[in-house]
């Protein structure tokens, strides 16, 4: 009796949010693999294509192996930059400097802040009339002309530096967990070899905090995958072949050209690279993981 | 003595450039990271005209504060939330997401407490549907969920119509497709893979003796849900709480997607379809306004609740 009652219960409790989960997540996501291998407008009734759409997104000339190659630009260029300085900021921090409260409340800041305002404050920031922040910096500096920073042939080296002002400070909380974690004693014994800090941040720290390192990356590289808002805003809507990312392609050919199976075989490639970043870095992981 | 590093004086002058030199360099980025913050907040209190003029400098309501140098930042907001319905896209995402955080913190701390706790056959399965989750990105549901949206709501209104009708309440047409009820649905079962990860560790954590104590009061599973695990959970609630606060209010994909009248519209919506509209582009007082009232809820909560966020990131980063 007691049983069935808890029986009841659990059901009750598991039931309802599982059954959404699986209406609003898991149903489209296996209905995704479906349609990607149709031709479909939307409206009328869908072709069975098999793997057509898949061999035409990776055919020379399609606009999908660009759109790849810009995820890969805006996941490793502004990556390094974010990855080295959030070491480093974690890590100075961690040495208790002076100030390092105010450094880490600060950083993190940017990353409260919505994808889509981050991208107009860095079009204003970039804007070439006279309001743009840089360009009349560089007018301070005796450059005449303002550059169109955001114009297509450029946008992808001026989301860079948005990039890492926006991510940086995430991954810097995370790093200087992972360091708070490592217990003193290490470094003590370290130093009293007399090894310096350089020395005690590679043989100790960085090994110790592989883990999360990893973590780290996984988190950078899947959100490179998805990007979508800064390029889908700075291109006021309609990004072109020299900007497409995966997802602004997707969301085109899909909602702009009715082309709803092509738009889909681009997102379930999307879901396998993400999965296999993922697989890999977990890989990497085990076998690099120190006990301590 | 004559250790590598050793109290040398050499050493300690390289030493002292090197902690100057990271010392500027900190500062440097702390004004790169805070300076066009702060740049945004008081830019919005210029005309246009003024902004155009010095685009650096403060505005007068900051150098000589009087009613008269108020009046553009209250013309700049007042423009932004009425004649730019920047009141309605707030109104719009505080409605959605706040029904949606409530919905997905009592599912996911139910579905979590469940897992957490107690022994059934599936419950494997089950953990494992929700992990899956973690590894889907929106992008590959969204397309299907589009379209599966006009079936769900067709079929709800095959479902509902006839009793509505019976009941004299007239006809009834639900569609899930432009309206706040569908996004919220989807911002609830998209969020859940994420809660219910997280809180099912937290769950764990819980001392068991406390359940065995309620029950030999006689407290039945329900009573012992909500009136000693949800506030044993609370440290565990709150953050993924904020978590998933800041994801939903500053979600656009979705949004994008799922909204298409301009009255339904959040804010991030809004931000970008202004940003994007080529009549604004000239206004940088009401444009600046609009992205004042879009980041300061998010930097609010930041401000109040950072040690908790910071936290939550900590825990989530060491255990996962």
């Amino acid at each position: 009796m007691k049983n069935r009652g808890q029986n009841v219960f659990i059901a009750t409790f598991l039931g309802p949010p599982l059954l959404l989960y699986a209406v609003f997540v898991l149903l489209p996501a296996v209905n995704a693999f479906r349609y990607s291998l149709t031709r479909w407008d939307g409206l009328g009734p869908a072709t069975w294509v098999g793997l057509a759409n898949f061999r035409a997104i990776v055919a020379s000339g399609s606009e999908f192996l660009p759109a790849i190659g810009h995820n890969l630009f805006l996941t490793f260029v502004p990556g390094v930059g974010i990855l080295s300085l959030a070491l480093f900021f974690a890590y100075s921090i961690h040495q208790r400097i002076r100030g390092g409260r105010l450094y880490r409340v600060a950083f993190f800041f940017p990353n409260v802040i919505s994808g889509v305002a981050v991208a107009l404050l860095w079009v204003l920031i970039y804007s070439t009339s006279d309001v743009g922040l840089l360009n009349g910096l560089l007018k301070l500096m005796g450059h005449k002309q303002p550059i169109p920073f955001t114009e297509s042939g450029r946008l992808l080296w001026a989301i860079v530096p948005m990039s890492i002002w926006s991510a940086t400070g995430f991954f810097m909380v995370l790093f200087l967990a992972a360091m708070e974690n490592i217990p003193e004693t290490y470094y003590e014994a370290a130093k009293l070899d007399g090894a310096s800090s350089a020395v005690q941040f590679r043989t100790i720290t960085l090994p110790l905090m592989w883990d999360v390192l990893t973590t780290g990356i996984v988190f950078l590289v899947v959100g490179g995958l998805k990007f979508f808002d800064a390029i889908y805003v700075m291109e006021n809507g309609r990004p072109s072949g020299s900007t497409h990312t995966m997802s602004t392609l997707m969301y085109s050919k899909v909602f702009q050209e009715y082309n709803v199976g092509y738009g889909t075989a681009i997102s379930v490639m999307l879901f396998l690279l993400v999965l296999a970043a993922t697989a890999a870095s977990l890989r990497l992981m085990r076998r690099e993981r120190l006990e301590y | 003595m004559a250790r590598h590093g050793g109290p040398g004086s050499g050493a300690s002058l390289s030493a002292r450039v090197a902690s100057g030199a990271r010392w500027l360099f900190l500062t440097a980025y702390l004004v790169a990271v805070v300076f066009p913050m702060c740049w945004v907040f008081y830019t919005s209190a210029k005309t246009t005209q003024q902004i155009y003029k010095s685009p650096f400098g403060l505005p007068k309501v900051v150098t000589s504060p009087s009613r008269a140098n108020a009046e553009p930042l209250v013309r700049n907001y007042r423009k932004a939330w009425t004649g730019s319905h920047f009141g309605q896209y707030f109104v719009n995402s505080l409605i959605v997401v706040s029904v949606s955080l409530v919905g997905v913190v009592l599912l996911g701390s139910m579905a979590a407490y469940v897992l957490a706790r107690f022994e059934f056959r599936g419950r494997n399965v089950a953990y494992s549907l929700f992990l899956c989750g973690l590894l889907i990105p929106m992008q590959l549901v969204l397309i299907p969920l589009f379209f599966q949206f006009s079936d769900m709501g067709e079929g709800l209104t095959r479902l509902l119509g006839p009793p509505a009708r019976a009941l004299g309440l007239g006809n009834l047409t639900i569609s899930l497709h432009d309206s706040h009820a569908g996004l919220i649905l989807i911002y609830i079962a998209f969020s859940l893979a994420f809660t219910v990860f997280t809180l099912t560790s937290f769950f764990r954590t819980l001392p068991g003796e406390l359940r065995e104590a309620a029950m030999i009061d006689g407290a039945g599973e329900y009573r012992i849900f909500f009136s000693v695990m949800m506030p044993l959970g609370k440290p565990g609630i709150v953050t993924i709480a904020i978590f998933n606060f800041l994801g939903l209010w500053n979600e656009y994909l979705f949004g994008l997607v799922f909204l298409s009248s301009d009255k339904l519209k959040t804010l991030p919506l809004g931000l970008a379809s202004i940003s994007m509209q080529a009549q604004y582009k000239s206004d940088f007082g009401l444009l600046f306004a609009a992205l004042v009232i879009s980041m300061a809820p998010t930097i609010l909560v930041y401000i109040i609740l950072q040690e908790k966020l910071t936290r939550g990131i900590t825990v989530g980063a060491l255990k996962g």
